[in-house]
């Protein structure tokens, strides 16, 4: 049985290629068929906020990238309930399926995972 | 045990001597490392164009002894190498760039081989940041 | 399946220390390297914080790091080397590196 891995995102979606490169090992991760989990914490719940223009910055768009992770078999997606209220986004809907938990929640989740990388 | 050792900084940073430091204690502790994979900015460890004073630690060149003395599976992921400007013979004949800064013992490969080495490994113990 | 959480940031510029905090299982140990073994700073509201958690909770710092910065070794914290540390790898079911 594989190994299970959760990938903690935690930088913002325009501040180099941190964001990116999670979701690369994600998407990676997912196409060979692993179970993987991907937790957005603390700046990274501004990765899936809606009506974001990268181009302005002439950068590509990672929310078409975050889209893909379901199609690559990533389904177990998590935001930290507590780093959507310090940004004021507990009231924006996110642009993918995930599923908000609370401080305990993160724990438990954790806990369930038999590796974790945490960028 | 079995170890994957992931390093995501370059060679400046106090985790990648950290990272080599705590490699040698897995070996010397009889336990083995099925893979060094280096991402982010790790790629950076691994080139061999670093110029290092000679009253310092040369941090690359001690990366490149171990890996080549203990024979570990060492890997330089290739997208993250690129980006960052790493490049092999075959990578910067494939661009058109006038030099190469990665060489033996380091292989440039795809993010599938973290994977695998997490897979096969007990522990996967990352390094980065300061 | 107690975690191992690694941190080298410096607390004092940067959210993982109060981040990792949080969202500690029970069982898991922390070990601060880098610049986290700032958080030992005595009468700073970091060592506090540390301090406070349940004893349950194992706290761990490298030996190389708290001598490079002249800092004096809180009770509540276990110095290690990196012997040690890849010990406390093995301990614990998975390290989670703040990286």
């Amino acid at each position: 049985m594989s190994k299970s891995l959760l990938i903690i995102s935690r930088q913002a979606p325009w501040s180099g290629p941190g964001a990116r490169e999670a979701l690369d090992i994600a998407l990676a991760g997912g196409a060979f068929d692993l179970p993987i989990g991907m937790l957005f914490l603390d700046d990274g719940v501004f990765q899936l906020s809606g009506a974001q223009q990268p181009a302005s910055l002439q950068q590509k768009d990672l929310g078409a990238n975050l889209q893909a992770l379901p199609m690559f078999g990533v389904e177990a997606l998590y935001v930290a309930q507590r780093s959507l209220e310090e940004r004021g986004l507990q009231d924006h809907p996110e642009t993918l399926a995930v599923e908000r938990l609370d401080d305990a929640g993160l724990s438990a989740l954790i806990d369930r995972y038999d590796q974790v990388i945490t960028l | 045990m079995k170890f994957a050792i992931a390093l995501f900084s370059p060679p400046h940073a106090p985790s990648s001597r950290r990272a080599l430091r705590f490699a040698q204690a897995v070996l010397a502790g009889g336990h083995e490392i099925v893979r060094l994979f280096f991402y982010q900015d790790g790629v950076h460890s691994a080139s061999s164009n670093v110029v290092c004073a000679q009253d310092e630690v040369d941090l690359p060149r001690e990366w490149r002894e171990f890996v080549q003395t203990q024979q570990l599976d060492s890997v330089v992921c290739i997208a993250a190498a690129l980006r960052r400007g790493v490049l092999n013979d075959g990578e910067a004949q494939r661009y058109s760039r006038t030099a190469a800064n990665l060489d033996a013992p380091w292989e440039l490969s795809g993010l599938g081989q973290l994977h695998e080495a997490a897979q096969l490994a007990d522990r996967l113990v990352c390094f980065g940041g300061p | 399946m107690a975690t191992l959480h690694v941190l080298s940031h410096s607390p004092f510029t940067d959210s993982r220390l109060s981040s990792c905090l949080r969202l500690l299982g029970s069982q898991d140990a922390l070990l601060v390297c880098g610049d986290a073994v700032y958080a030992l700073q005595a009468g700073s509201a970091q060592l506090q914080a540390l301090e406070l958690m349940p004893e349950a909770i194992a706290l761990y710092a490298l030996d190389e790091d708290v001598q490079a910065r002249g800092l004096e070794l809180p009770a509540r914290l276990t110095l290690v080397d990196y012997p040690a540390f890849v010990a406390l790898s093995c301990q614990y079911s998975k390290v989670n590196t703040w990286l």
